[in-house]
């Protein structure tokens, strides 16, 4: 039998409307996949694991509620392994291979900044917690927000306690050689300059360097009156804090978030040195004086703990920012669906969600959602069930 | 400061001089300059952290299983990245196997011991301060192996087929002494010595992954100044670099005291290519 050219259109017709007839049907119950792309292996992983543990307690959460409007959320990782080619490859995977709705990540500066100019170009809303200032720009990455807060925020907090809160102006600025370390000691130091403060000394130091008496002696000697370490070597930290020790130096230390991590902890010669130590943090996951935890973070610290997420070898910033993340995202969701410029234009007009971490707001020319009255310095020997009590100076 | 220069250079010396002497015992077995010797005292710190640190060993037991460890590498080492290289020695393509079998160590340890600086064990349960153990054992560790090698090539007779390897392979063969064994024994006792480095040094430098690449290099630097094969160069020179190094520390301080120390390393070698200790090589006519 012969098929005209009429009979073959009106077939294909017909297949057409059948097919656009059924879609929305299937399309409603099939699963929104979620691209994530962490670091859960490899030299920068322990963020990443921490931040796994909330992110996948969200998901279920948000799935065991019944997901976005009967979907569940399909959360698709790729581990970065701390590889910014890993990270690349994951993104390209992600965006092309699973035509993800939205990615969460990478958890790590190193991997953003190879990732965020790839998925620019994919027409995919992203969002990560990474501090490196250029890794937002609504100009350039329109589709890229931060629910966290920047490298500025971060030395800006540490800068305003010691000039502010303790009064000290004379100060010593160190870091490793690592990128991390050099790019912030450069920033942070004319930020504290513009606050009037004297930066006595100023140095770059290979983190295998096993005796920095050196360049203690050389800070001391300058007159500093407190020291203010960049480095997320735990190795290196250790080593300031040791030798203020054993020199019998009372200096405040004031600075990155890993002076209170455990393994930082665990290298110190003598538990007393940890005193007078002041990391970075962030308020809504403190202890405020007299203890308490707010209401909103004492609730989740509920869950955390009737879900058997263990809090032992991670710290609670953490994994509330990655619980966070998928509870923004399927708020957007719900409200105005799964297209990437519908989540956009949401996220940009985004005011106050209340996260576990912060409340985050957003707008069309600002994707840094992070307030800076909530990164805060706390004490690091105060660590209970991965959080802090705010350093001393602080209001509740 | 001088106080704090001559116990730290000489601690961080001795290390550097053992690594030195790492390089030395395989050069002289097998004319292959092994760049597993830094990797050996990185896995010296590591075990001894896990054996006595973690898994509570006594000190001893877990002294013995780290030089164990390392032993093992060495053998690894010449089985693996050196013996099938060894025809081809003028291409010198033991530089891309050595290294392929560090790169290889150090990132399996990265993977399983972790990426962090761990604490490394007290090995005697003494109060810390002055001339503090973590000076003097690296300095004993340096002494005993000095005294050690010198017994072992002087007076012993596996010593002394050593010596006859490293100085004629083809003639110690011709005369019947067992070359692949001896040269097995040597990275065997290679692998002790490095893992005795980073066991001794193990409190300054910590239980760190990244101490491999650090050892590897700035190990080298005593061999090439103190001539390659020569261990009392390689001593000597070792010494003195701590010395250097830490001066350098007090004096630049920071970033520029590696600049220093690498500025004096290259001027020595321009004006005495064959290092300090190190004999001209003559050239057969």
């Amino acid at each position: 039998m012969s098929l005209t050219r009429r009979q073959a259109l009106k077939s294909a017709g017909a297949v057409v409307v059948a097919s656009s007839l059924a879609k929305p049907a299937i399309a409603a119950k099939d699963p929104i996949p979620v691209g994530y792309l962490p670091a859960l292996t490899g030299p920068s992983s322990s963020t990443g694991v921490g931040i796994n543990r909330g992110i996948q307690l969200a998901v279920k959460e948000i799935n065991d509620a019944g997901g976005i409007d009967g979907r569940q959320l399909e959360l698709i990782t790729r581990d970065t392994q701390s590889d910014p080619t890993k990270a690349v490859n994951g993104a390209a995977e992600l965006t092309r291979g699973q035509k993800v709705s939205v990615v969460l990540g990478p958890v790590n500066s190193g991997e953003s900044l190879a990732v965020v100019p790839l998925l620019a170009r994919t027409n995919t809303p992203q969002v990560h917690p990474c501090w490196v200032d250029s890794l937002t720009d609504p100009q350039k990455y329109p589709m890229c927000f931060r629910n966290a807060p920047t490298n500025q925020q971060i030395g800006g907090a540490a800068n305003r306690y010691v000039m502010e809160v303790l009064k000290r102006k004379k100060v010593a600025v160190i870091s490793d050689t690592t990128g991390y370390g050099t790019a912030s000691v450069n920033a942070y130091v004319p930020m504290l300059k513009a606050k009037g403060a004297d930066v006595v000394y100023q140095g770059n130091v290979d983190a295998a360097n096993p005796d920095l008496k050196p360049e203690l002696l050389r800070m001391q000697s300058a007159g500093a009156e407190a020291i203010m370490p960049w480095s997320v070597n735990a190795g290196f930290l250790s080593r300031i804090i040791n030798t203020r020790g054993d020199m019998g130096w009372d200096v405040p230390i004031v600075g990155q978030t890993t002076l209170g991590s455990g393994q930082t902890k665990d290298l110190l010669e003598k538990p007393d040195y940890w005193a007078k130590v002041y990391p970075n943090n962030f308020r809504p996951v403190c202890y405020a004086p007299g203890g308490k935890l707010t209401d909103r973070t004492k609730a989740f610290l509920d869950r955390l703990k009737s879900a058997k997420i263990d809090m032992g070898d991670t710290l609670l910033w953490w994994i509330a920012l990655g619980y966070d993340s998928p509870h923004m995202i399927g708020d957007a969701m719900k409200a105005v669906g799964t297209e990437p410029e519908a989540i956009v234009g949401y996220l940009n007009k985004l005011k106050g969600f209340p996260g576990v971490y912060g409340d985050i707001s957003f707008s069309a020319d600002k994707h840094d959602g992070y307030p800076d009255d909530e990164v805060v310095m706390v004490e690091a020997n105060s660590l209970k069930d991965g959080a802090f009590n705010l350093a001393p100076g602080y209001s509740a | 400061m001088v106080e704090s220069i001559v116990s730290t250079g000489l601690a961080i010396g001795c290390i550097y001089a053992l690594i030195g002497i790492t390089y030395n015992v395989m050069f002289s077995a097998s004319r292959v300059f092994s760049f597993t010797a830094g990797t050996l005292g990185m896995l010296g710190g590591v075990l001894g952290s896990l054996f006595i640190g973690r898994l509570g060993l006594p000190v001893a037991v877990g002294f013995l299983l780290a030089l164990a460890g390392g032993v093992l590498l060495g053998i690894v080492t010449e089985i693996v990245a050196v013996r099938p290289v060894l025809k081809s020695l003028d291409q010198h393509l033991y530089v891309l196997s050595t290294l392929a079998l560090a790169l290889i160590v150090q990132q399996f340890t990265a993977i399983e011991w972790g990426t962090e600086a761990r604490p490394f064990p007290r090995l005697f349960d003494i109060a810390r301060g002055g001339f503090d153990q973590q000076f003097w054992l690296p300095m004993l560790a340096c002494a005993t192996v000095i005294v050690g090698l010198e017994l072992l090539y002087r007076h012993t007779l596996i010593g002394r087929a050593f010596l006859a390897i490293a100085e004629d392979t083809y003639a110690a063969r011709a005369l019947g002494l067992p070359e692949r064994s001896l040269r097995m024994a040597s990275y065997a006792l290679a692998g002790a010595i490095g893992a005795l480095a980073g066991f001794a040094g193990g409190e300054m430098l910590l239980a760190f992954f990244g101490n491999g690449p650090m050892l590897t290099f700035y190990g080298f630097v005593p061999v090439a100044l103190g001539g390659m094969g020569n261990n009392r160069g390689a001593v000597v020179a070792g010494l003195l670099l701590g010395l250097f190094q830490q001066t350098a520390n007090f004096l630049v301080g920071g970033i520029f005291a590696s600049v220093a120390v690498f500025t004096v390393f290259i001027i020595v070698l321009l004006a005495r290519p064959e290092g300090l200790a190190g004999a001209a090589v003559q050239r057969r006519v």
